[in-house]
């Protein structure tokens, strides 16, 4: 890596606080300026929880147990909750699955937006027209009458629209995205996928988007994380972890998608089992039970991660050799 | 010998708000016993409202259903004389299929048991024939669905769907709800019994991927209408309409890497409303192809090539 | 298909880890064995004789609770009390669940115009404080113990429907149901294994909250001269009749009332015990 990292997330890791489980397990990985970076993982591999332990977000009886996540010279796990209020919306901000869960259901659209400009104290004259601008930008049509709108009088595109807007008001440096568009048609999840990437390009924003469809990372990111029962067992660029899986997970689950294209069908090779669950883990590779390359160690040892160049794996048989 | 849906319309009226909510506008389908079709649209299109048409859940305003000739409600119904159920039906959400009080065997056994369907001695013996065959252990049989994973409890579904002895089998968005290295192996599941048992699905989904992995046929629905119909290969690999174009180019592809431009090609416009339905065809509001006259009249499915039929006239 | 009994086996092990649950059940226990030496007639002395040399006597060795005006013993009438009290609560509120349940599932599994229907007479009742309904009821009707159970049994009638049709109307949807319909089951087959079976949870536990509003309205209705008549105890009437007396005699209000409250409080804290026993939500797998 020769950039340097705007984020750096180093050994997090998370637990919950009565009678302790552990949730995610020394998950490292960083952010370079202007990088578009993927987690992709099952219900339960921990991607959600890292992604909101960055800004101090984690539900209540789940908390941080170990690490660091350095934004720009300072650890945001150690700053008070002032200085962390101050990074939220205006140097880092995040989308969600529900955008409802961003937008106050009483208060008109306009004056929603200039609070969150009003709150990080920039409010001035420009600011409608900055707003005006930004909605315009996401796609809202008549933004006038669009100010002046409550949330439910929009469609759930539109709703994702906003929540867009709103997070980029401030222009932050990094975008989280927590499965933001999970819930939506496949024709509008496009749309907001081209959004969302003409956006970050424009502003040169780092992104780090969490997803369970490796579909939507493959034209989205630069670089992607796969995780399972709360570790990261592999990373690189799209292009090596598509092409060239290297952690038997990684490929078994890229081989059980069935293509949208093409004229074969060939039967799709499933992984047998569930997802694991990370407290069970312990110290073993959390995806033995279900792996065909799995031998003693496996069961008995934590994977290192290995790293070569840009990409890493953490397996003892990884798939290519060592 | 088929399934048979003629000229079908469902209509909602919500009297608080006095709107109604078309549905379903005149849907034709002819599907022969044994084959696959698959129904792939987004919100708004019918597909649920389709399904719980042909399972008998509702009656259509208009039109009807038969399977080989009989009206699918008496056949469902009526045919519990003759002790054999035609459709039965999976529902997409594990958690809400079960009844988190029955055990598992008793879920799968009720069906047997109510229609005397084998002899009482013979119950159990079925019902691990049957966990068995969905490839389920037998000693799930005495636990209760909160002790299941969501792919265990699918399967549980499928096998109390089975249980019934249908000739069809509804799934509505079966494997949608489920870890993604979970869903092929359900869907292989599914391939097999379709073999083995000589099964006729309906397969709807929202997953185009899905779709062309398990249909022989497929229909394209929009706005309460099948906008394409055709063999998989043809709807797939050589669709004609603009809007099954338009949802190919949006499906996300695991296959197509680092091609930022895939993202340029978006369909624009909202997802449709099935209470104002636009004039002339339902799709001319998005369609990159739209002229004048496809606002004046709605379109009706024309054969294309052998078999293949598109409801648009610039196609 | 011996689900239920295995599914409340489980319910009773949540229930004896629920401490409120269990000091309610010893409390209701207690005076149920109390009602039950009433019935047989296993009391000191009875209720209704009255002792003339030893009027409003204070606790002894030999009236336990000391006597009251009319020289009875006070803890014989205390135990036959409770037996009364328990006796028209239980049949109240047997009688409003019966009808409640029945009509709250129909009405919720039905719909239309006859949930309607339920509904909106529900609402007639409830916009009548339950007190004043059960004085009406009664005073039209008569003073036996079971005239006081009929009112009172109507008056908590609505409240039962409401209970029953609310998460009738929830697991209405769920798609087992739907499922079962398409499996070709009969409506009252789905009523009884997949419908009921999923709502009786606050059914139980509002059957125990309402016992002990109904003892308290018994209480109340005696204590205002409806319901049962003198001589024969009833908890109510001896806390009325004790009025003028318990600023000297103590022993003739206390005990009556004392007895109220810990049956009334058991019931309330069996309710909470069984409110956690039953909810899925506090359990795990």
């Amino acid at each position: 890596m020769t950039q340097p990292s705007l984020l750096s997330v180093k050994d997090l890791g998370i637990s919950t606080v009565q009678d302790p489980r552990t949730l995610v397990n020394q998950v490292s990985f960083d952010i370079g300026l202007g990088e578009a970076v993927g987690v992709v993982g099952e219900s339960g591999s921990g991607k959600t929880l890292s992604a909101l332990s960055i800004l101090g977000l984690l539900p209540r009886g789940v908390e941080v147990v170990s690490g660091s996540v350095i934004f720009k010279d300072k650890n945001l796990l150690t700053l008070d909750t002032e200085e962390l209020r101050n990074i939220r919306g205006n140097e880092i901000a995040m989308i969600y699955q529900d955008p409802m869960t961003a937008l106050n259901p009483v208060m008109k659209l306009g004056k929603q937006l200039l609070e969150v400009i009003a709150s990080h104290g920039g409010i001035n004259d420009g600011s409608q027209n900055q707003v005006r601008i930004l909605l315009s930008e996401v796609g809202i049509p008549d933004v006038n009458r669009a100010m002046e709108s409550y949330p439910h009088e929009f469609s759930g595109g539109m709703r994702q629209r906003i929540m867009i807007a709103m997070a980029l008001l401030l222009s932050p440096q990094l975008l989280i995205a927590d499965e933001p568009t999970t819930a939506l048609d496949v024709t509008i999840q496009q749309q907001i996928l081209a959004l969302v990437s003409e956006a970050r390009k424009k502003r040169n924003m780092s992104m780090l988007w969490i997803t369970h469809d490796l579909g939507v990372v493959a034209n989205l990111v630069d670089r992607l994380n796969v995780m399972y029962a709360g570790r990261i067992v592999e990373s690189g660029t799209v292009e090596e972890i598509f092409r060239k899986p290297k952690h038997p997970y990684t490929a078994g689950l890229l081989s059980s998608l069935p293509t949208s294209t093409g004229t074969n069908r060939e039967r799709l090779t499933s992984i047998s089992g569930v997802p694991e669950k990370p407290w069970l883990v312990g110290n073993s590779c959390g995806f033995a039970a279900r792996c065909s390359r799995a031998q003693a160690r496996c069961h008995s040892e934590i994977p290192l991660t290995v790293t070569t160049d840009s990409s890493s794996v953490a397996c003892f048989f990884p798939l290519g050799g060592n | 010998m088929s399934l048979e849906i003629k000229d079908v319309e469902k209509l909602y009226k919500i009297v608080s708000t006095d709107t109604v909510i078309h549905a379903l506008n005149g849907i034709d389908i002819s599907l022969p016993a044994g084959k696959t079709l698959g129904i792939v649209g987004e919100s708004g299109c019918g597909k649920s409202t389709l399904a719980r048409l042909v399972t008998g859940l509702e009656t259509p305003n208009r039109g009807g259903i038969t399977w080989k000739g009989s009206p699918i409600h008496d056949v469902n119904k009526g045919s519990f004389s003759t002790k054999k159920s035609v459709v039965q039906l999976v529902f997409q959400d594990p958690y809400s299929s079960l009844n988190p009080r029955q055990r598992i065997g008793d879920a799968i056994s009720e069906i047997i048991t109510v229609h005397n369907l084998v002899a009482k001695n013979m119950v159990e013996t079925r019902v691990s024939e049957l966990l068995s065959l969905v490839g389920l252990a037998d000693d799930l049989k005495n636990r209760y669905p909160h002790q299941l994973s969501g792919g265990q409890r699918q399967r549980v579904s499928i096998a109390r769907a089975l249980a019934a002895e249908p000739s069809l089998l509804v799934l509505d968005e079966p494997v949608s709800a489920l870890d993604v290295s979970v869903r092929a192996e359900v869907m292989n599941l599914l391939l097999d019994l379709r073999a083995k048992l000589g099964l006729t699905y309906i397969f709807i989904s929202h997953d185009l991927a899905m779709i062309r992995y398990i249909s022989d046929l497929v229909a394209v629905m929009y706005l309460g209408k099948i906008v394409e119909f055709g063999s998989w290969e043809q709807v797939i690999n050589d669709p004609q309409h603009p809007y099954t174009q338009a949802l190919i180019q949006a499906m996300p592809d695991h296959t197509v890497i680092g091609n930022p431009e895939s993202l340029a090609k978006t369909l624009e416009g909202e997802v449709p409303d099935p209470v104002n339905l636009p004039t002339g065809c339902a799709f001319h509001l998005r369609c990159v192809k739209a002229t004048p006259a496809c606002t004046v009249a709605a379109q009706t499915l024309r054969e294309i090539s052998s078999n293949h039929l598109v409801a648009c006239m610039e196609a | 298909m011996k689900n239920k009994e295995i599914k409340s086996k489980g319910a009773l092990h949540y229930y004896l880890q629920s401490t409120s649950g269990v000091v309610g059940a010893v409390l209701v226990l207690i005076m149920v064995i109390v009602s039950i030496c009433s019935i047989f007639g296993i009391t000191p002395y009875d209720p209704v004789e009255q002792h003339i040399d030893n009027i409003l006597q204070g606790p002894s060795v030999h009236f336990w609770f000391g006597t009251d005006d009319f020289g009875r013993d006070v803890f014989s009438r205390t135990l036959e009390g409770m037996r009364r009290s328990l006796t028209v609560s239980i049949t109240a509120v047997s009688l409003a669940t019966i009808l409640g349940v029945t009509f709250g599932v129909l009405a919720g599994y039905v719909g239309k115009w006859f949930d309607q229907l339920v509904t909106r007479v529900s609402d007639v009742f409830f916009a009548f404080p339950a007190i004043l309904l059960a004085l009406a009821i009664v005073a039209s009707l008569g003073n036996a113990w079971y005239d006081t159970a009929l009112a009172i049994g109507v008056v908590y009638t609505p409240i039962f429907i409401r209970v029953a049709r609310g998460p009738v109307l929830t697991v209405k949807e769920m798609d087992y149901i739907k499922i079962s319909r398409v499996l070709g089951f009969s409506s009252f087959r789905i009523l009884r294994k997949h419908i009921f079976p999923n709502v009786f949870a606050p059914i139980v536990v509002q059957i125990a909250l309402s016992l002990s509003w109904a003892i308290l309205t018994e209480s109340g209705l005696s204590f205002l001269g409806l319901g049962t008549q003198p001589p024969t105890p009833s908890l109510g009437l001896m806390v009325s009749d004790a009025q003028p007396l318990a600023a000297f005699a103590w022993w003739t209000l206390v005990f009556p009332s004392l007895f109220i409250t810990i049956v009334v409080v058991g019931l309330n804290l069996v309710g909470d015990g069984l409110r956690d026993a039953l909810d899925p939500a506090r359990r795990s797998s």
